[in-house]
């Protein structure tokens, strides 16, 4: 009888795109937790999302992001992120990335980190870690549009 | 060649992509300000094959280049 692989052993990060043109639908959401359903070994899910904050500069709030992107370089820095995260913890079951392009208003989610694991450690742990690196190393680039028609370039701190 | 600009960079330039030779990244930082007005007093960096520089870098106009501003995922 052959051996059952399972999924969790075979760890082979082709380069994926992480990146949905417009907001990230709750339902979505909702159907990414579903299918993990049948994956019976995990026992805990960690999710990060990010939402678009009306944050008020210079008394005019932000009612929305424009998030660009340079492409391959961000998918080669995301495949080599998700690499390191999987060595880093490697009881991870699973990782999904998703980030918004296009137009987002505030309110709206434009970023996913959903990490699942036998137990709750290191899903907590790799999403913070995923999250952060994220942030610093892949170039996306957002335009704050404010009330009004103007637009501010938004920098990660 | 052929160098890749992004965001408040591409604004500036008024095009995402411009024609320039450079034998090194410190000779297209000069190249690139001749370009783009107000470039000095902008936050930048050059990625050279998905690699982000640090310090200067020999190029043979064949690298993939690009100018990056400030990063602003998530």
């Amino acid at each position: 009888m052959m051996p059952t692989i399972r999924m969790n052993d075979v760890k082979t990060h082709r380069k994926r795109d992480i990146f949905v043109e417009g907001p990230i639908d709750p339902a979505f959401i909702a159907a990414s937790i579903a299918k993990h359903a049948t994956r019976t070994d995990i026992g805990s899910h960690e999710i990060f999302l990010g939402q678009v904050r009306a944050d008020v500069i210079d008394g005019r709030t932000v009612e929305a992001i424009e998030y660009s992107t340079y492409r391959d370089m961000a998918l080669e820095r995301m495949t080599a992120i998700r690499e390191e995260a999987f060595t880093k913890w490697p009881g991870m079951t699973c990782l999904h990335v998703h980030h918004s392009l296009g137009t987002i208003k505030a309110g709206e989610l434009c970023f996913m980190v959903f990490a699942s694991a036998p137990h709750r450690h290191s899903a907590r742990e790799a999403v913070a870690w995923v999250v952060d690196r994220i942030k610093a190393d892949l170039p996306i680039f957002g335009k704050e549009i404010v009330e009004g028609g103007g637009h501010i370039w938004k920098r990660n701190t | 060649m052929k160098v890749l600009l992004f965001g408040l960079i591409a604004e500036r330039a008024g095009t995402p992509t411009l024609e320039l030779s450079a034998a090194s990244t410190n000779e297209l930082k000069v190249r690139l300000a001749e370009h783009i007005e107000g470039l000095a007093a902008l936050t930048y960096a050059i990625a050279v094959d998905h690699r982000m520089v640090i310090g200067n870098m020999p190029l043979n106009g064949h690298e993939e280049v690009a100018v990056l501003p400030p990063f602003a995922g998530g």
